[in-house]
């Protein structure tokens, strides 16, 4: 199944093999960081654009000003994950006395990124669900600003429509994590035990904070 | 002709001395005692008139006939055409049925006996007629009435006769409300003195009560009236529950409202709940929140969740509550939710919607079918 970079979602041990024989390229990562970015964007846009609502007419100028940070902070978000996850895994393979370069982890990372893509329009999906049926009332002092504000973060999070997001999340983050297995394999040279548990311990530990948070117990 | 007179004379002395005792006069017959039941008619009443007479002579006497007469009081009876001899010593007694047709006042129907060597005693008998009716008075009611609320009514019935009235009973009268007992009875009330009987009535529309006193002087019924408007109005000792330390919380699928339900009135409000009234809709897990009994000045938290649309910016509270005799009662707060976040409307009941268990299931397969395939291929 010759697909390009798409065989890495089905077929990331034979990917990431013949990867091996060229330079690390960081091109395609990149690429796919953008994406995540990109749509974890439109989730912050919207958001960001209820916020907006919340203040009151004077104030509306700085909406935009709110809306574009917001994405321009999602868009870096997706690169400062995509290389901190580079970062981790590489620090923890040095325990397993891995061999290979940064460069190397951070393409495996990357590539290991692309279900975040699917994750990140389910996940702006139900966004929209969620804001679409909201509505903010204006208000009128700082004070007022903030308890909506407060109001607001507390529904996002109980939201169930955001606790199927969550948990989608976490699927797609395994089918990532299942990647970055045979990714980190070939980049650091590991054994397959080796690659899950440099994979395995600080995504578990994500996904083990998420659903407690998702449990309410945080 | 002196012997001649002699004679005349002595034979005229014969003859009344045979004659004389055989018919004493009038003076021997004296009235011992006269008595009238009852003792002070009321206008109109009929009464028993007695008159005992006595032969207080040596010899009998002979009665032709005995009647009543007079006006203000007169006789319904016949009267005694031939009373025939009264021997000496003796009484006898006459009895007339009499009504009082006049006003108020004493009275003297004459009773007369005729006797039979002509002549007749005259007596007059001396009869009260005083009209004053038995007095009935409210000297127990609550201050407001109120629809469906029972409420206790005293009533107080006294005599200000000065002949006692017996069989007296209190009887309420009207429309629009409910009444137990249905009467009450007292009984004997001597001269000046009174009863009191206590109903239970239970309005069911702003009406008016009559409450009839029914008694007996003699053998003749009389009714005196009292009539109690029944207004509906505010208890002012009635249960005030009142809804303070309201907070309002936002979550997903609407909005949780908590706060204090007080009694600020002076009796207790039983069965006391509170929930969401419309257009808001209770939702779980608080659709409505039991407080139980509140007494007064007494403080309960509730808690109530509800769904209301995204334009609301009041809710109504509603606190429903009995008095002590079951009657329900109910006072609306409005609640603002201006300030707070309109939740979306979810499916269900705040749970995961089916639709969102689905996606995940699906994504579920489709990840368990990429990691399975992934190592198969491997």
């Amino acid at each position: 199944m010759e697909t390009g970079f798409l065989r890495v979602l089905f077929d990331p041990g034979h990917f990431f093999e013949s990867r091996m024989r060229d330079e690390p390229s960081l091109k395609v990562p990149a690429l796919i960081a953008l994406v995540v970015g990109l749509i974890g964007a439109i989730s912050a846009a919207l958001v960001a654009n209820l916020i907006v609502g919340i203040l009151p007419a004077e104030a509306q100028a700085f909406g935009v000003i709110v809306v574009g940070f917001s994405v321009a902070g999602a868009v870096i978000g997706g690169f400062l994950t995509w290389i901190v996850y580079g970062i981790v895994f590489y620090l923890i393979s040095m325990v397993f006395k891995g061999e290979g370069s940064f460069a190397r982890t951070l393409e495996v990372t990357g590539y290991g990124f692309l279900p975040q893509v699917f994750g990140g329009i389910v996940g702006a999906f139900f966004s929209y669900l969620i804001v679409s049926n909201l509505t903010i009332p204006a208000a009128g002092s700082p004070e007022e600003i903030a308890a909506v504000t407060e109001n607001l973060t507390g529904m996002l999070v109980t939201d169930p429509l955001a606790q199927v997001a969550a948990l989608a999340g976490i699927l797609f983050l395994v089918w990532s994590a299942n990647i970055w297995i045979f990714g980190m394999k070939y980049a650091r040279n590991l054994s397959t035990r080796d690659a899950a548990l440099t994979v395995g311990i600080p995504v578990g530990l994500y996904i083990l904070y998420t659903l407690i948070t998702l449990a309410g117990w945080l | 002709m002196k012997p001649l007179y002699l004679v005349i004379v002595s034979l005229v002395c014969a003859v009344a001395a045979v004659a004389g005792p055989a018919s004493a006069g009038p003076a021997d017959i004296t009235v011992t005692s006269s008595s009238i039941d009852p003792p002070v008619l009321m206008k109109g009443d009929t009464g028993m008139l007695t008159v005992t007479i006595q032969n207080n002579g040596a010899d009998p006497v002979s009665i032709k006939s005995a009647r009543l007469f007079g006006s203000g009081v007169v006789a319904l009876s016949d009267s005694y055409p031939s009373v025939g001899e009264i021997g000496a010593g003796n009484a006898k007694t006459f009895t007339f049925t009499v009504r009082a047709d006049a006003g108020e006042g004493t009275f003297y129907p004459m009773f007369v006996l005729d006797f039979v060597n002509a002549g007749s005693l005259r007596y007059p008998v001396p009869v009260q007629v005083e009209d004053t009716p038995l007095s009935i008075s409210v000297i127990r009611k609550p201050d407001a009435f109120a629809e469906g609320r029972t409420a206790d009514i005293t009533i107080r019935v006294a005599n200000p006769r000065p002949n006692a009235a017996s069989g007296v009973q209190v009887v309420p009268q009207g429309t629009g409300f409910s009444v137990t007992p249905s009467s009450a009875f007292i009984g004997a009330l001597s001269a000046d003195g009174s009863g009191t009987a206590v109903f239970n009535l239970t309005p069911a529309a702003e009406t008016t009560a009559a409450f009839q006193v029914v008694w007996r002087n003699g053998i003749n019924t009389h009714t005196a009236d009292l009539v109690l408007p029944i207004p509906f109005g505010e208890d002012k000792r009635q249960a005030d529950p009142l809804i303070t330390n309201v907070e309002v919380r936002p979550e997903a699928g609407g909005y949780r409202i908590v706060g204090d339900v007080m009694n600020a009135g002076l009796e207790s409000a039983r069965s006391v709940l509170v929930t969401p009234g419309a257009p808001a809709t209770p939702i779980d897990p608080f659709r409505v929140y039991v407080v139980g009994t509140l007494d007064p000045d007494d403080a309960s938290p509730f808690e109530v969740t509800l769904r209301a649309d995204a334009s609301a910016t009041e809710v109504p509270i509603i606190v429903e509550y009995r008095d002590d005799d079951g009657n329900r009662y109910t006072t609306t707060t409005m609640v603002g939710v201006g300030g707070a976040l309109a939740a979306p409307p979810d499916e269900g009941d705040g749970g995961i919607p089916l639709a969102g268990i689905i996606v995940v299931a699906l994504v579920a397969l489709g990840v368990a079918g990429a990691i399975y395939y992934s190592w198969r291929r491997k």
